[in-house]
């Protein structure tokens, strides 16, 4: 057993954590830069663009490292987003406690003051959570534009915008930096087209016309004119009563897309397809439950899309079997576990000392494996199955059997998908094959081969993407492309993390004002404490949480400790605005940050100094461009939950690390360390 | 044919004690465990060096079980701690250092071993006697129609361990779900003899910890996909389910599958044999109307397929450590055998519904009578959740113990360094007659009573890692001020409360610093009662723990001073 000090001045652990953090810091904010992460022994490489995958990259042998690995993980856990702004504010605030260290601050007084600290600046920060409800009042109500072929509402939600050339014009000025595509000019108004082609870019002239960037022209994509579109595929058929059609959610959504406009098409289109069946059933209305994706690589980005049903991969074998099938109705059976002939259900101890004897041999009766083969297709075959989706493995040989009886087997099917086909089919999912009963067999199922919407063929090498769905089936997957192969973890990840924000967002009920108010705001109050506390320094300390113990002791260095909280903030601002090129360099940005802290402390109330340069759009426009003008065109929502608990993990991983102050290594290893160089570090027992 | 090795003699080691290595490896020790001590302790990271999982901890429950010590004189001193800590929870840390500082201070006088023990047994009588009396200066009874005293003792618990992470709100919360728990395993009609019910933690790992709560009655984790499909379940009457509990695996599996070969014939399967006799069980089940089944192992999948085509609720994989508290909820007895058993082993629930937290599902079985609940326990990483369900336990069991005994100790110091200025007071005011008939001097009364003392004061003085301990000759408690300070002449200028927090700084007390090192002042007078019992947020320690902690202490120290060789089998 071995024991290390951890030298209190310069803190190992928390040298370890600032330069792992380090790694991360262009990961930060709406515009990221990727890393090429390659694996040596096998000359891989991927590209990531996320603080989890950062972290599972990183040699993180250390103590530190795995508490960093630990926290990270459970924020993504929970959230699936706010790992970067975790992983960043623990670089940062590990740096600025060293330095209070250094100012000979006791640990006990950076504990407490800057756990409370952070604790009255998430209770400032509740003045800038906006319930989501008045998010799609405000949002939806300014962005409805005119339209001659559409209902009523649209002229009662938007007569400051009758003219639809002064709104057009309007829209001109203020957004002249983004590039605006027509879907298809001549299916809009005669104005909508003409003022389009004056906007248009080079790209204009390739043959998928696309609207982007401007979420005005963007509701153009969702409108009932631009009915070209696969309904299969984009984003809505049919009207509806809403005056935006983003169905309450797909501004929204924007609005947490920060700048990710693909993934957000993708979410628009989830929300609108489950809008659609919300309305019919009545049951929530953005289930995160129901979605799942299938990766292509190989295919262009614009090729990514929401399918109703499940999309998979399957052998070109197997694709012939559908071929085969047909779109005729099928019976359908759910499994669990694998589909072989070795598999027991979990908890099953195969018996060792069982010694089968063979009195008579049978000659006719074959290799053993046959007869369990045989069993099993016998029982598909006369129950009629003709499409089985099993949790686990698939036995081989099985899967050629059916292939060559008309059954297409798809294996490793994640649970959600099982749950969800076993509902609407009514299959009763079994373990094995001989507890089939009828009761068991869902019906209705029907397999298609998977086509993009402009009918190009699939090229994926060895595997075929198929589509099955079952009337009634409330599962969507979001088919994701990419050209890059090693791009296709990093697109995956960035879709599910617009997913869940939107769906964090609707739990919480409400969401913070983006694009760095919150922080601003943090910034300014926790500098505001310590003024506070500096002119108080000389009173009689008052009795505080952790006691007499600890409330003696922190009152004098409140000052120090708390600015060290708050240049967590400042660090945290000054990195997003170099990413997103908002200032050009560190120093800029600080410049900036101070300006506006400047002005806010004059104004009396930072909060609603915040406020206003929100509502007009100052400094917290969002958008990974900077643009004059148009706030509302770019407002930037947060989560609220996911952010302020990736603060609290970041300053708790900190504040637990700083409290320690020796590593205890137990295990074999003691004569390896023993041995090992750093040896005269360690005390032995 | 087997080799035969000579054995080797065995190693003799005399006087342990005066060795090097064994002093550093215990002073080591004293100081790994002082540095834990209290709210403000250092936490240590323990982990196997090689990436594994890192604990972070200043429990010393945590940290003796994972310290592997080598030297036979800390094998006894931290076994006698793990002994403590088994029976008490609480105090282990406090029973430690105040063991290595005994032992320190004890080693280092120039007195025979055997008058050291003989005198410091006397101390620990009077120090237990003392404590004992209603005289006592220190401790406070606790009043179980009032929740005040009770919420202090487990807050003091729960602000001790700061390795659990927990803020001010955190700290209220937690602290009325274990005392509520607490109130949940309390019978409410008590017959002869009273039985206390159980609290069974849910772990809810990754979530805030104001998201944790507590339910009566138990809740057991069952997958999603059960969870879809829980059915109504088959009632006898309006508010009875009767339940059937077995502790034996059900998943169909030979019965003793290692003992020895079995030889079966072509065509016939024991699986299926075995199966077949689960679906007796089975069908015996549905025959006596049984709503529910609980299997702690698991259930063959085609018996659950039988039992929910036929309306019967199936829990399987429950585990063993809801096995009791089910039993004792339920009035059921667990089945052990699925080839006979009778009806009489059924119980009953009052209901049953399906609870979820965060992405975990549960099925809440409710009883008819509450004496068991379950506590769904969150925090953010699995590090803090460990530390802080160490920290939850201890605090109920300290409930437990001091619902036996109504007392409470002061904390924050103050009851050690009461007890000390009460020993030094009583041991200063002997008279020389009664040394006539001892066989040893006053001087060596008092040079043993000094280092007693000191050492209760060192771990009084363990509580502080960046400040200065001072402490009052009125009440011989503690008071902490910040060590930045020049010496002051004037401390009532720094000072608001002592450690427990029940004197305030109204009066001069006449502090000085409390310096663990002998030769400490003879107080005039015995230490006073505080006179004003009934502060809101006293610190306070478990009466039970302490005294018991001081005892083992005592005796560990005794124990090791008193080894005069050791042995060791080197085969």
């Amino acid at each position: 057993m071995a024991f290390r000090d951890v030298n209190s001045r310069r803190h190992i652990g928390l040298q370890q954590l600032s330069s792992l953090a380090s790694a991360g810091r262009t990961l930060l904010g709406p515009m990221k830069s990727c890393k090429f992460v390659v694996d040596e022994s096998t000359n891989q490489s991927m590209l990531i663009c996320s603080a989890v995958r950062l972290i599972e990259s990183l040699d993180l042998s250390s103590a530190a490292g795995q508490l960093l690995n630990e926290t990270i993980q459970a924020q993504n856990k929970e959230f699936k987003t706010g790992m970067s702004t975790l992983l960043f504010l623990v670089g940062a605030w590990s740096n600025a406690v060293l330095e209070c260290l250094q100012q000979n601050v006791p640990v006990s007084a950076i504990v407490s003051v800057m756990s409370e600290g952070l604790n009255s600046c998430c209770e400032k920060v509740q003045c800038l959570q906006i319930s989501v409800h008045d998010v799609n009042k405000e949002l939806c109500s300014s962005s409805v534009r005119p339209n001659t072929s559409s209902s009523k509402t649209y002229e009662v939600a938007c007569d400051g915008f009758l003219n639809p050339q002064i709104f057009l014009c309007l829209q001109k000025e203020v957004s002249p930096s983004k590039e605006l595509v027509p879907r298809n000019s001549c299916s809009h108004q005669e104005a909508d087209s003409n003022l389009n082609k004056g906007l248009v870019s080079p790209l204009a002239d390739c043959k998928q016309k696309r609207l982007t960037h401007s979420r005005y022209f963007s509701a153009l994509a969702t409108s009932p004119s631009s009915s070209q579109l696969d309904d299969s595929q984009v984003c809505l058929s049919g009207q509806s009563a809403h005056p935006c059609e983003c169905y309450g959610l797909g501004h929204l959504a924007r609005a947490l897309s920060h700048g990710n406009e693909p993934n957000m098409k993708l979410l628009k289109s989830i929300v609108a397809y489950q809008h659609e069946r919300a309305e019919c059933s009545g049951s929530n209305q953005f289930n995160i439950a129901e979605v799942v994706t299938c990766c292509l690589p190989g295919l262009p980005e614009s090729y990514s899309c929401i399918c109703p049903g499940f999309v998979t991969l399957v052998s070109p074998e197997q694709a012939a079997v559908i071929k085969h099938l047909g779109d005729k109705p099928l019976r359908i059976l759910l499994t669990e576990g694998d589909l072989t002939e070795a598999y027991r259900h979990l908890g099953f101890t195969k018996p060792r000392n069982i010694r089968t004897v063979l009195e008579r041999p049978d000659l006719q009766e074959g290799r053993p494996g046959d007869v369990w083969l045989n069993t099993s297709l016998d029982i598909l075959t006369r129950s009629q199955v003709s499409l089985v989706l099993v949790k686990g493995h698939v036995c081989e040989n099985l899967l050629e059997r059916c292939v060559a009886n008309k059954i297409l087997v798809v294996g490793s099917v994640p649970q959600k998908v099982l749950s969800a086909f076993g509902e609407a089919s009514g299959a009763q999912p079994v373990t094995y094959l001989t507890q089939l009963s009828a009761s068991c067999v869902g019906s209705g199922a029907q397999l298609e081969l998977w086509t993009a919407s402009d009918g190009r063929a699939m090229d994926l090498g060895e595997l075929v993407p198929v589509r099955i769905r079952v009337r009634g089936l409330t599962l969507l997957t979001a088919v994701l492309t990419t050209a890059v192969p090693a791009k296709m973890q990093l697109v995956e990840d960035r879709f599910w993390t617009l997913v869940y924000r939107l769906h964090h967002a609707l739990r919480d009920g409400k969401v913070f004002l983006g694009g760095g108010a919150v922080e601003l705001l943090c910034l300014s109050h926790s500098q505001a404490l310590a003024k506070q506390t500096l002119k108080l320094a000389n009173k009689k300390p008052v009795k505080e949480f952790h006691g007499p113990w600890l409330a003696a002791s922190s009152a004098e260095y409140k000052p120090v400790v708390l600015q060290a909280l708050a240049s967590g903030w400042s660090q945290y601002l000054a990195a997003v605005m170099c990413n997103t090129a908002k200032a050009t360099s560190l120093f800029e940005a600080q410049t900036l940050i101070e300006h506006h802290l400047k002005k806010a402390a004059d104004c009396g109330s930072p909060s609603a100094y915040v406020l206003k340069e929100f509502q007009t759009g100052g400094m917290f426009q969002g958008g990974p461009v900077p643009s004059t003008g148009s706030a509302e065109g770019c407002r930037v929502y947060d989560n609220v939950t996911a952010k302020t608990e990736a603060w609290r993990r970041a300053l708790d991983l900190v504040l637990l690390v700083l409290q320690t102050d020796a590593e205890i290594i137990s295990g074999p290893q003691t004569n390896q360390l023993l041995n090992s160089p750093a040896s005269s570090e360690f005390m032995f027992l | 044919m087997s080799r035969l090795e000579a054995k080797k003699p065995s190693l003799f080691i005399s006087d342990p004690l005066t060795k090097d290595a064994v002093s550093q490896s215990l002073s080591l020790l004293n100081r790994i465990l002082k540095s834990c001590y209290g709210p403000a302790g250092r936490l240590k990271q323990l982990h196997n060096g090689v990436g594994g999982y890192v604990c972070i901890t200043s429990q010393s429950s945590a940290i003796l079980g994972r310290l592997s010590v080598s030297h036979p004189v800390l094998k006894v001193l931290t076994a006698s701690v793990q002994n403590h800590v088994a029976r008490f929870s609480d105090c282990g840390l406090f029973t430690a250092i105040l063991c290595c500082s005994l032992i320190e201070n004890f080693k280092s006088l120039p007195v025979p071993s055997c008058t050291v023990i003989k005198i410091s047994k006397d101390l620990l009588s009077l120090c237990t006697d003392y404590l004992k009396s209603e005289a006592c200066g220190c401790r406070v009874s606790v009043d179980f129609s009032n929740l005040k005293t009770l919420l202090c003792l487990v807050r003091s618990v729960l602000t001790s361990k700061p390795a659990c992470m927990l803020n001010a709100t955190e700290v209220d919360h937690l602290t009325m779900l274990i005392v509520k728990a607490f109130m949940f395993t309390i019978p409410c009609h008590v017959e002869t003899k009273a039985v206390l019910g159980k609290c069974v933690t849910v772990p809810v790992k990754g979530r805030r910890v104001l998201d944790s709560t507590v339910l009566p009655g138990l809740l057991i984790e069952t997958p999603e996909i059960q969870f879809a499909k829980l059915l109504s379940v088959k009632r006898i009457s309006s508010d009875a389910i009767k339940i059937a509990l077995f502790c034996v695996s059900m998943s169909g599996d030979l019965f003793n599958p290692e003992e020895g070969m079995i030889t079966v014939h072509h065509g016939i399967s024991l699986e299926m044999s075995e199966l077949n006799q689960l679906l007796n069980v089975g069908k015996q089940l549905v025959n006596d109307e049984v709503g529910l089944v609980v299997c702690q192992k698991v259930i063959h999948p085609s018996l659950k397929q039988y039992l929910k085509e036929n309306q019967v609720m199936v829990v399987d994989r429950a585990g063993l450590s809801v096995m009791e508290p089910l039993s004792q909820m339920t009035g059921s007895k667990p089945i052990a055998s699925i080839h006979s058993f009778s009806p009489s082993c059924y119980g009953s629930l009052k209901d049953v519904c399906t609870k979820s937290f965060g992405s975990k599902h549960f099925v809440h079985l409710i009883p008819n009578d509450t004496v068991v609940c379950s506590l769904v326990l969150c925090n953010r990483n699995e590090t803090t959740w460990d530390e802080l369900k160490r920290a939850c336990e201890t605090a109920e069991h300290v409930l437990q113990l001091t619902i036996k005994e109504p007392l409470a100790l002061l904390g924050g110091g103050c009851t050690e360094s009461h007890l000390a200025s009460y020993i030094r007071y009583k041991t200063c005011s002997l008279s020389t007659s009664s040394f006539k008939d001892a066989d040893y001097s006053q001087t060596q009364y008092q040079l043993i009573a000094d280092a007693f003392c000191s050492s209760l004061e060192s771990v009084a003085c363990s509580l502080s890692h960046d400040d200065e301990i001072l402490t009052d000759t009125v009440y011989g408690h503690c008071w902490l001020v910040p060590s930045g300070f020049p010496s002051v002449s004037n401390w009532s200028d720094l000072l608001s409360k002592c450690g427990c927090g029940i004197n305030s700084n109204t009066q001069n007390l006449n502090w000085r610093l409390l310096r663990p090192h002998f030769g400490s002042p003879t107080p005039q007078s015995c230490p006073e009662e505080p006179s004003v019992k009934a502060a809101d947020l006293l610190t306070l320690d478990c009466f039970a723990a302490k005294y018991s902690g001081l005892q083992v202490a005592v005796e560990t120290a005794n124990l090791i001073l008193d080894l005069k060789c050791i042995i060791e089998d080197q085969n």
